[in-house]
């Protein structure tokens, strides 16, 4: 059973100082809530690079090739098709529907990826939801939440209390996997 | 609300104006930002979506016309066999650059005055496109088979014929289209989570829970969005280039005289960036007007937005001059003809009118003055829109009444129809502005108030440089 522990701050400073802080004592899985990207979480929270681009370079090259085998194979093998004289396989002729499918792939990749992969989405019921005033994460507050063990979630609320958090509150996670 | 005063921020010197009037705080700014969701219906608004919804059923009924009675309803003819559905179809895929331009290529030139207008273009980005796109379709002739132009193992055996340029532009208009959407939908992802929370009534947070798939404004979140955000951001920008391009080659790639040119796929793209910043104007002025939007939109913003125009207009004032001078300079008289009948045949007047709202119109954007004086800058929108049109209309379909054997010759004109879906799609894509304007966060909110954050911190630095000068 885990336990959601939430604080809210007042400014990014603290904010970051209380992620700091919490993780070097190793506490839980810790996550910060604002409502526009705060410079330094990455490193507050000790996040690694993203992979997103790597994801979106696989994607888009799958793209490409299969656009240009896709041109090659079909006009230039199964349908050989004269126009113009021009060869069966015209690889100058090809490169506008390559460009065009890779990109197509890579951007889906990242958006479905983002989306699916990465965020998890669709959840539009999480723990966090449950406290009232965590609907300020996406307007003007900032939180800190810890996905902690139930038995430490009372000493957690009490670092957050004393690292400066405004509100504290503790949400238990009901049955979820 | 609470905002400091504009006057107690150092300006920078050489900024005319700032790109956020005022410091309003995250919850002033949501508020803002958000009035126009969150309020009640006005009036207005309703009024002018009737008068749209209007035009729209026009449109809907010539589209009737079309599909059930052919293509015959057109004033085309042959040799004019591309007329007011092409032009209408380069017109409207042309106003979309200017969206992926300002949300994609300035992000990545990290232009701040992008910020606040980003969303409203990409949305007008979209609809142009789907505007676009429906044009080359009901082109067809049988448009329910449409989805012959895909390559798939089909019982016919056969395949598109890829090195032909209209089966690269069905590539190029529905990736552009798809990946448009993308990048509006991530960006609009903080947005919706945000209005889910600010709206005070169930259905909507409802609504814009769903739509919002449940964002947390969590930093492991926002970490990949943003790396993803900057990378759809990287990928549009080419897109947008080839987009205009492969258009261009439509025509570049034929032998026809006025068509068969090299300099089309720089000198189309110029001017789609042109057409779309005169778009955006067109539309920004009279929504920041009347939702209040003058903070987020300031008069720097529509200064620079000039300041492209401008730029744009003289490239395709180049182009236009660089055309005549191939005409001369190749010695081919069919050539030279094509642009002595732009000059004084019969379509003359719609060649005149292109020159003087492309070439002749913009120059007043030299004064800083008219750079910010909204009527002015609306009526030249609108003007830039026409001669954007007129251009595509000579370009398509003048070069195709005078191709090289005189017998062939045939003069193009208009009938009902042909007017009813160009003002009919006006009117649609009206519609669609106006349901985005009243649902959706029509400025990036998330993205302003960061913007938010880096200038606290500039005048932070610039007030400390001033206080270090002083002493």
């Amino acid at each position: 059973m885990t336990s959601f522990v939430l604080g809210e701050f007042g400014e990014e400073k603290a904010l970051l100082d209380a992620a700091r802080a919490l993780r070097a004592k190793g506490i839980g899985t810790l996550d910060l809530h604002s409502p526009y990207p705060v410079h330094g979480a990455d490193e507050a929270l000790g996040l690694r690079r993203s992979t997103v681009p790597i994801v979106a370079l696989v994607a888009g090259v799958t793209g490409a090739v299969s656009g240009y085998v896709l041109q090659w194979w079909t006009v230039g093998i199964d349908w050989p098709l004269n126009v113009g004289n021009r060869p069966p396989h015209s690889p100058p002729a090809f490169i506008p529907v390559t460009f065009e499918l890779g990109v197509l792939f890579a951007s889906l990749s990242i958006f479905f990826g983002l989306l699916f992969a990465y965020f998890r989405f669709p959840r539009v019921h999480h723990p966090v939801f449950e406290v009232e005033a965590f609907r300020s994460a996406s307007i003007d507050g900032l939180w800190l939440s810890a996905a902690v063990g139930r038995t430490e979630a009372d000493e957690v609320a009490g670092d957050l209390r004393r690292l400066g958090a405004r509100t504290v509150s503790i949400v238990p996670e009901e049955g979820t996997p | 609300m609470s905002t400091t005063s504009p006057k107690t921020i150092p300006v920078d010197p050489l900024e005319s104006a700032p790109v956020l009037v005022g410091r309003p705080d995250d919850v002033a700014l949501t508020e803002s930002l958000l009035r126009p969701v969150l309020e009640p219906v006005r009036k207005g608004w309703l009024g002018l979506l009737g008068i749209l919804m209007a035009g729209m059923g026009f449109w809907t009924l010539c589209l009737y016309e079309v599909l059930f009675k052919g293509i015959g309803v057109w004033g085309n003819n042959i040799p004019v066999a591309w007329a007011y559905d092409i032009t209408n179809f380069v017109w409207w895929i042309g106003i979309g650059h200017a969206g992926t331009l300002i949300s994609a290529i300035l992000l990545l030139f990290q232009q701040k005055w992008r910020t606040s207008i980003n969303r409203f273009a990409e949305a007008m980005t979209l609809f142009a496109v789907a505007m676009a796109g429906l044009y080359p379709i009901i082109h067809l002739g049988r448009p329910w088979l449409f989805w012959w132009l895909i390559p798939y193992p089909a019982t016919l055996q056969i395949w598109p014929n890829f090195k032909s340029a209209l089966p690269w532009d069905v590539f190029a208009i529905s990736t552009y289209g798809t990946v448009s959407f993308l990048f509006w939908y991530l960006g609009l992802v903080p947005d919706l989570a945000t209005l889910r929370d600010a709206a005070k009534d169930r259905t909507r947070r409802i609504v814009y829970g769903i739509l919002s798939f449940g964002w947390r404004g969590s930093a492991r979140h926002w970490q990949h969005w943003r790396v993803g955000y900057l990378l759809l951001a990287g990928l549009s920008t080419p897109l947008v280039v080839s987009v205009h391009t492969i258009v261009s080659f439509d025509f570049a790639i034929s032998q026809l005289p006025g068509w068969h040119t090299t300099i089309f796929p720089p000198y189309f793209v110029a001017g789609a960036i042109f057409s779309g910043f005169a778009m955006v104007l067109t539309l920004m002025i009279p929504a920041r007007k009347a939702f209040g939007f003058e903070h987020v939109v300031t008069p720097r913003h529509l200064d620079n937005m000039s300041k492209v125009m401008l730029a744009t207009g003289l490239m395709v004032s180049y182009g236009y001059a660089m055309e005549w001078f191939i005409a001369w300079y190749s010695g081919s008289p069919t050539e030279w003809f094509a642009f002595y009948n732009r000059l004084v045949g019969p379509y003359r007047l719609i060649y005149a009118v292109q020159l003087f709202c492309n070439v002749v119109a913009p120059q007043i954007l030299w004064l800083p003055r008219a750079r910010t004086n909204v009527l002015i800058l609306f009526l030249l929108s609108i003007l830039v829109n026409i001669g954007m049109w007129a251009e595509r209309f000579v370009i398509v379909a003048v070069s195709l009444t005078r191709d090289f054997i005189p017998s062939s010759w045939a003069n193009y004109s208009p009938t009902w129809v042909d007017w009813g879906l160009l003002f009919g799609s006006m009117c649609t894509f009206g519609v669609l502005f106006m349901l985005f304007l009243r649902f959706m966060p029509a400025i990036a909110i998330s993205e302003v108030k960061e913007l938010r954050r880096e200038l606290e911190h500039e005048d932070h630095h610039a007030a400390a440089r001033t206080a270090a000068e002083g002493a």
